[in-house]
This record gives structure tokens, C-alpha cells and sequence, in this order.
């Protein structure tokens, strides 16, 4: 897809590319924009016209990431993005799966291996959880305070098993499933899961290489000298 | 992808090596990584299905490494003396640079395409699901560290699941292991 630019219509992008639309959501931005362009719908929200074309670049363009761009900005707008970010995962995201499995579940009968999927799902929610809770509470409230260290902060290798368990649930979907099972209502399953591990991964990227370098920078000036 | 060729590109011409990189995903569906230091970056594993793609320039900086790996390794616009590596001529037209990679692509081994486990792999698969390491998987199954890493990389490209949790979901709706056998 090409880079999107301030002067792009939104409505335009978002038919492109359905899967920003959990994303402008975090902006506070919602579906009917009409023929409006980004810069005038940021400028009506007052928003950072340029972080949000970098956050949509990002997500719409696996191999473009702005580092340097991205490193500009204040970490506090990074944090709060985050944020936004781990609420509609956990208000929103996680329980549309779990809506849809559910739903799968009750419309599939017993002769399946749909439980041990959706078990296996409930774990890599807990994660999750765990995951963003950490972030929450620790780290992202020290940048916020000002705190030097690092303390309570997941290493990037925490947020690659979580996306390395997110890839397995897909392909056990995809590859292993067996039995008896309604296929509309598992496709939506699917789908559901591919969107949220695409959002993870991509929130990763941001939190591991621009957000933690940032802060490591502040937290010890000296030794990025 | 699964069982995708994996290439790492080394070329300090950006604009080239993505080129290529694009060239091999959209043709051939390799698995592509571009890399200024090959020695030191780990985004793609180096094992013995990992192919080379190195300019003359990255060649002469990492020489030993790529030495050791001249079976697996391809100079772009090499000379026709380069150790054993084969070389590639992107200054020719499209068409011919396509078929030109598409030589690189290490057919499919068929012992890995498939998604039956064998019998080792079952019992390692067994053991992971249980919580072994891999260290104790050699010393119970009396195979080599390499031999269980091997294994392991072979479970995953067939089955599509790498973490030791999914694994053991899988190896339970197989009937590999008892729900009591799990290592939580």
C-alpha cells in the first residue's frame, strides 16, 4: 500500500486498508469521515497530524518504520498511545475473540478439538494481561513521573513469545483443526485473531525500538553519549 | 511461511538489496532479511537452509563468515574465481535476474514438507509438551543437543507451532500426552 499523507482521505485509506479502523478508533476518530482529509480531521480533534500519518504508516506498511521520525517525538505521546492501545485490547479485542469462540463453541457441537483451542486461547489472554499490566503499572508510570531505571519492564523477548503464541493459535486454527464445526462463525474467529496479532506485533515494534530506547536514552544520558 | 527459503541479503546498496528482497518474496516466497552485518544479526537464523546474497564490498568485510558458508552463499556481480560461491548478475534484464534467483531456491525437502511427524519427532515433541529442556531431551532420548535442536525446527515447520505451550496443546489433541502430563 503506498504511505499514506496528510492530505490522503481518510475514508479512502480505511477502504483500502480495513484493519486501521481499531486504530483511528484510539484517536477518537470513528467511521463516517466523509470525503475529509487526516490533516483536517487532526486538526478538528487536535491531534498530531504528523504522529498519527507515522502510527497508520506503520501498521499499513510492515516494512516501513520511520526510527528516526518516530524518536522525535515526546515519549509521554508514545506512552498515551500505548495505553490507548493495551484498553482496546483488553476492552475490545480480547473479548471479541472471546465472543466469537464463544459463539463457535455453541454452534459446533462436542466432536472437536475447538476446547483445547479456545484453552489455549484463555493462556495467551493471560499473557496479554500480564504483559500490559506490568507496562501499566511500572514502566510507563515511571516515564510518565520522570523515573529513572527501568524497573518492571517486560523485556522485548516477552512481547515476541506472546506474538510467537498468537502466530501458534492461528496456525492450530488454520492447520489442525478437526471435527465438527460451524465454518462462518470459525472463520470469524480467524479473522479476529489475525487482526489482533497484527496490532500486537506492530505495537511491539513501537514499544521495543522506539519507546524503550527513548527512555533508556533519558534514564542514562551519559551512556547514549 | 512455513518451509520457505530464507535469504539474508548483505548489500550496503539499500535500494538494490531491496530490489532483490521484493523480487524474492513476490516470485518465490522466501522468507527475506536485509542485513548490514550478517555476522552479528540474528533476525534470521543461521542454519543450513539460510542463503546468502552479499555484495563484493560486504564479502571482503566479512570474508571468514562467509567462507564458511561459500556453499550457501551468492555474490551479487561476482567475479567468476569466488571460492565456491555461485553469482548472480543484477544488471541484466528482469526476466533473466527472476530466473536467476529462482536457481537459489533450494527445492522443498520432502521429509519436511510433510506434516507427519516421525516417530523421533513424536517422542521429542512428547518431551517438550512435558517440560523437558532440550538438554534433557538428548540425555533421555540419547541424541546429540544438535540432533534435538534439529528436531525441534523440523516440528515447527511442519506442525506451524513453536511455542512449548501450543505444542502441548497440539501433542494433547493428538493423544500424544495426558492432560496430567503437561507442564504448567
Amino acid at each position: 500500500m503506498a504511505l499514506i499523507q496528510p492530505t490522503s482521505t481518510l475514508s479512502e485509506i480505511i477502504a483500502q486498508e480495513p484493519s486501521i479502523i481499531p486504530v483511528i478508533n484510539r484517536f477518537g476518530i470513528f467511521l463516517g469521515t466523509g470525503d475529509s482529509t487526516i490533516e483536517s480531521i487532526c486538526a478538528d480533534k487536535k491531534l498530531d497530524t504528523e504522529f498519527f500519518v507515522m502510527i497508520l504508516n506503520t501498521f499499513t506498511n510492515e516494512v516501513y518504520f520511520p526510527e528516526k521520525h518516530l524518536r522525535s517525538i515526546n515519549p509521554l505521546v508514545i506512552v498515551n498511545y500505548l495505553r490507548l492501545t493495551d484498553c482496546s485490547y483488553l476492552k475490545f479485542q480480547l473479548p471479541n475473540i472471546e465472543r466469537h469462540f464463544a459463539s463457535l463453541l455453541q454452534h459446533s457441537g462436542t466432536a472437536n478439538n475447538l476446547k483445547l483451542m479456545r484453552a489455549f486461547f484463555d493462556e495467551v489472554k493471560e499473557d496479554v494481561k500480564a504483559f500490559i499490566e506490568s507496562d501499566t503499572n511500572c514502566w510507563f508510570t515511571n516515564i510518565e513521573n520522570g523515573t529513572p531505571g527501568i524497573s518492571g519492564y517486560h523485556t522485548p523477548d516477552d512481547g515476541e513469545a506472546i506474538e510467537e503464541k498468537i502466530n501458534d493459535l492461528r496456525n492450530m486454527m488454520i492447520m489442525h483443526l478437526q471435527g465438527d464445526y460451524d465454518p462462518n462463525l470459525c472463520y470469524a474467529v480467524i479473522v479476529a485473531i489475525i487482526a489482533f496479532e497484527k496490532d500486537f506485533r506492530q505495537n511491539n515494534r513501537i514499544r521495543n525500538r522506539i519507546l524503550l530506547p527513548l527512555y533508556r536514552e533519558s534514564s542514562n544520558p551519559k551512556e547514549s553519549m | 511461511m512455513a518451509n520457505a527459503t530464507k535469504f539474508v541479503i548483505a548489500d550496503n546498496d539499500t535500494a538494490r538489496a531491496i530490489g532483490l528482497k521484493h523480487l524474492l518474496e513476490q516470485f518465490y516466497n522466501a522468507d527475506v532479511y536485509l542485513s548490514q552485518s550478517p555476522e552479528s544479526d540474528h533476525s534470521a537464523d543461521d542454519d543450513i537452509s539460510t542463503r546468502y546474497l552479499v555484495s563484493a564490498d560486504m564479502l571482503v568485510r566479512n570474508i571468514d563468515f562467509f567462507i564458511a558458508r561459500r556453499q550457501r552463499t551468492t555474490v551479487i556481480n561476482g567475479s567468476d574465481n569466488n571460492s565456491g560461491m555461485t553469482s548472480i548478475d543484477s544488471t541484466t534484464d528482469e526476466s533473466e535476474l527472476i530466473e536467476q534467483l529462482g536457481a537459489l531456491i533450494v527445492p522443498k525437502d520432502e521429509s519436511v514438507s510433510s506434516t507427519t511427524l516421525s516417530q523421533r519427532e513424536i517422542e521429542v515433541l512428547r518431551l517438550v509438551a512435558m517440560g523437558f529442556i532440550n538438554k534433557e531431551i538428548a540425555d533421555t532420548l540419547s541424541i546429540s543437543f544438535n540432533t534435538v535442536l534439529t528436531h525441534r525446527r523440523n516440528i515447527t515447520a511442519k506442525l506451524g507451532i513453536k511455542s512449548v505451550s501450543g505444542l502441548g496443546v497440539y501433542a494433547l489433541m493428538n493423544g500424544y500426552i495426558r492432560e496430567s502430563d503437561l507442564k504448567r
